[in-house]
């Protein structure tokens, strides 16, 4: 029996070097068995829109508890390139464990990293010596990593067994586990066993893995969806490409269009017919489908668009995080209309919300928007198995024939008191209608007379007030009697979550009021919270603080708020927040 | 059998002498022959003069975003194949705003009907040269003439894999029903430009001029639709505008591509949660 290393509970490893160097697979099979051994993971993806040559990192966290964002330091750090080292190496933990490839390589000074512990460890010319190929480094290095985390190298095999038997066949299989246990040994050398890290093993753990956006394809799937059109975009296509897998086998659709004007109006003409359809894009596309979202206020079209948020304006930083597409969705279009927009904070709400999303969008017959980013985006989670038997579908005021046909006199835009009008759908009989992009009567046909146009207008936008009681509420986490009061929305949550910690440590008292519908702006709630705060700290990626400006748009009572911002193109890191409150007090 | 007025709803209120009467009158006609339903006819119109038909035309109907008529109808058709849906675009919707759906969608082949009525000028906003308009065209944008070339919307058509082309004309409202009629019989996207005069702002290419500078291939007894090369050369004849179906094939449509044989429509599916499948499904995330 070996010797055991320090046993911890909380670890993150990350991987670095270029881009086409492997990082992902190695981080992602890293990741897998460490989920596997029962732990919970938060994977975070910071790579280049590029291919190949640039540089990129993955970090994998690991904890006995349930975590939701990247921590503040690497424990340990395996590098591919040596640029890596200088770019991350500050944030090594003080024991940390930093192996990098490179033979021409410059130790960092000491001042410039806390790890004491710096290995050389040749990944590229341990491949290309005993395997002829450079490709095996990856292997090489999640044996090193296997054995400095105290893994177990079986089910190690087993994923590779999984990921290369079929494909690839036995021999390739035996080469890469040889290359394992080369890389196994070769640690060895480096690092001692008691100078290993060492997780408690949990073995009752049923746990998912998945991104954010998977969670949010599947939930779609759940929820019903069996339309949906996009046009290709970072860091949204995983949900297409996950869609374009199983829609099918429910006798569902994916549309490839021609730009992002097609995608939406596809999904407009899919929901008006019936389906219940859906987009997904990030910024960029978001820009160009402003046109038809203000069409789907306009006609009361269900609709729901899932946007990715990436780092803006313009191109920007296709592959990186922001949450600065909040002014896009709560103000955009032109012309006033309703539309209700949700924010997930995790990977179980994209699972939860997305489902929310079409039930509201059909009972309010309006646009619901699904504000993610990349960060949980394209970041790998371990969830709890999602509740199937919860998922329910409301289609709202949607007619079949039996109901539409005792209609004496169908108006599609009937004015009623919550706003909602009976919907028919083509094909049916007695439902005959008009969808205008132009301003309409009770029957839809175009109608330029100011008093209708009043009344539509009142028609349209009493909707939002129909569907607050039927949203998500924001929620608050924490002891609710602590002085401090932060609010965030989105990714901001595990962050958020753990500053709390720090904070608690250093004998500061803090409470999280989690946003999770935007729009309508749930003002009293909020109210509430600042009101029983004595200072309210704002925390958003990005620069120019959206969430703060809509807030104090929607609150009435004057309040002392400070924004806490980050528009590095990175998540936060838990110390980024706790030390700005408390620099602050 | 359904008649003309199951089809009227209100009488329109185009400019007298407007072409697109005649294609109202066309579509009727086109309908009563087809015996077509009311109740199971989308018709989508984009932004334009001819986007007014939706109110004078009974059926389903859905006035879309500038430009965009396609990609609803496409949504429409794909979502309910059972329904006939037929989508109108003015020159300005289809070959220019819209000009990215419109290749794409002759690409994909869907079965719906496509009328663009070319007027070779923006007459909703009062006048201004269109993509059809011809090189030296005088309007309110360009005082000094047209700097650019015309567009020919079925040439680019045949380019873009269109499986049904025809050209029709205002002024041959018999001619313009039966095209009509054959494209909505059409397994497949098909495209009917009809050429249609603006009498209150184009003052060249009117009725007189359309009919001395056209000519009929369905007079032409040696002409073969389904040969590509000599469609090819008929549309690229500058001098003479060729009306008549231009060119036709059988292709398999995109439903017939993307959805099993006797599947039903996408909105006719049962939405109940299969829990059982779906767990089945969720195991693959671990």
């Amino acid at each position: 029996m070996q010797k055991k290393g320090k046993m911890i509970t909380d670890i993150s490893v990350m991987i670095a070097g270029m881009a086409g160097d492997g990082v992902l697979f190695t981080g992602n099979v890293l990741a897998k068995i460490m989920k596997r051994q029962g732990w919970e993971i938060s994977t975070y993806r910071d790579f280049p829109s590029n291919i190949r040559g640039e540089p990129t990192n993955y970090t994998i966290r690991a904890s006995l508890e349930k975590i939701y964002g990247r921590a503040d330091d690497i424990d340990v750090f395996i590098a591919f390139d040596c640029d890596s080292i200088f770019k991350h190496s500050e944030r090594m933990a003080e024991r940390g464990i930093l192996l990098c490839d490179g033979e021409d390589f410059v130790w960092p000074s000491p001042s410039k990293s806390k790890a004491r512990t710096y290995h050389k460890f040749p990944l590229r010319k341990l491949a290309i010596g005993n395997f002829g190929k450079e490709i095996f480094k990856n292997m090489i290095a999640l044996g090193a990593l296997c054995y400095i985390l105290d893994l177990n190298f079986y089910v190690l095999e087993r994923i590779i067994s999984e990921a290369f038997l079929k494909r690839k066949g036995k021999e390739v299989v035996r080469k890469n586990i040889q290359a394992i246990h080369l890389g196994c040994d070769q640690a060895k050398e480096i690092v001692a066993p008691e100078g290993r890290y060492s997780l408690k093993r949990r073995e009752d753990y049923d746990r998912l893995f998945l991104s954010g956006d998977e969670a949010i394809a599947f939930g779609a799937l759940a929820a019903g969806c069996r339309f949906f059109a996009a046009y290709p975009i970072c860091p949204a296509s995983e949900i297409w490409q996950w869609l374009a897998v199983y829609l099918p086998q429910f006798n569902g659709l994916v549309v490839q269009t021609e730009d992002e004007l097609a995608a939406l109006n596809m999904v407009l003409g899919a929901s008006y017919t019936g389906a219940r359809a859906m987009t997904s894009t990030s910024g960029p596309g978001g820009s160009l489908m402003m046109e038809g979202f203000g069409l789907a206020g306009m006609a009361e079209i269900p609709i729901v668009i899932v946007n990715v948020q990436r780092a803006g304006p313009s191109t920007g930083m296709p592959t990186k995080t922001e949450q600065s597409d909040l002014n896009q969705w709560v103000y955009g279009s032109h012309g006033d209309f309703p539309r209700i927009v949700l924010s997930p904070g995790t990977v179980e709400e994209c699972f939860e919300f997305i489902i929310r999303a079409f039930n509201l969008a059909e009972k309010y017959q309006c646009p619901v928007i699904l504000l993610t980013e990349q960060d949980y985006g394209q970041g790998l989670r371990s969830a709890k198995k999602f509740d199937l038997s919860k998922v329910e579908i409301e289609r709202g005021k949607l007619l079949n024939q039996e109901e539409l046909i005792k209609i004496k006199d169908f108006k599609r835009y009937e004015f009623t008191p919550e706003g909602v009008s009976p919907r028919a759908l083509p094909g049916m009989k007695n439902g005959l209608h008009m969808v205008e992009s132009n301003e309409h009567d009770e029957r839809g046909y175009r109608d330029e007379n100011p008093e209708n146009r009043i009344r539509m207008m009142q028609k349209r936008m009493k909707k939002l007030k129909s569907a607050s009681k039927d949203l998500i509420a924001p929620k608050i986490w924490g002891k609710r009697d602590a002085e401090i009061g932060i609010i965030g929305f989105g990714s901001t949550f595990g962050p958020i979550q753990e500053a709390i910690v720090q904070l608690e440590k250093k004998g500061i008292r803090a409470k999280y009021l989690q946003m999770r519908t935007l729009w309508p702006f749930p003002s009293k709630k909020v109210e509430e919270f600042i009101a029983k705060s004595k200072k309210t700290f704002i925390v958003e990626n990005n620069f120019s603080g959206q969430l703060s400006l809509l807030l104090k748009s929607q609150v009435r009572t004057p309040f002392d708020a400070r924004n806490i911002l980050n528009y590095s193109s990175q998540a936060f890191r838990p110390s980024e927040i706790s030390t700005q409150i408390q620099r602050a007090l | 059998m359904r008649k003309n007025k199951d089809y009227h709803l209100t009488e329109p209120t185009w400019c007298k002498g407007c072409g697109i009467y005649s294609i109202f009158a066309a579509l009727k006609k086109a309908a009563v022959a087809l015996n077509q339903d009311p109740e199971q006819f989308v018709i989508v119109t984009g932004i334009g003069c001819h986007g007014r038909l939706n109110n004078y035309f009974r059926s389903y109907g859905f006035h879309a975003l500038h430009g965009r008529a396609l990609p609803v109808a496409s949504g429409v058709k794909l979502s309910n194949p059972s329904l006939s849906v037929l989508g109108i675009s003015g020159d300005g919707d289809a070959y220019s705003i819209g000009l990215g759906h419109f290749i794409h969608s002759l690409r994909r082949n869907i079965n719906i009907t496509y009328l663009v009525v070319d007027n070779r000028i923006y007459a909703l906003t009062q006048g201004q040269t269109s993509p059809t308009s011809e090189p030296g065209f005088v309007s309110v944008s360009t005082p000094y003439g047209s700097k650019e070339l015309s567009l020919n919307g079925p040439k680019l058509a045949l380019a873009s894999g269109g499986s049904f082309i025809a050209r029709g004309f205002s002024g041959n409202p018999t001619q313009l029903s039966t095209l009509i009629e054959k494209g909505m019989k059409h397994r497949g996207f098909a495209l009917i430009e009809v050429l249609s005069p603006c009498v209150t702002h184009n003052k060249v290419n009117t009725y007189q001029w359309f009919k001395k500078n056209t000519y009929n291939l369905d007079n032409d007894s040696d002409y073969n639709a389904r040969d590509k090369m000599k469609a090819w050369k008929k549309l690229s004849k500058e001098k003479k505008i060729p009306l008549g179906l231009i060119y036709v094939e059988k292709r398999q449509t995109y439903e017939d591509v993307v959805f099993q044989k006797e599947a039903e429509p996408i909105v006719f599916n049962d939405l109940r949660v299969d829990v059982p499948r779906l767990e089945k499904i969720m195991e693959k995330f671990k």
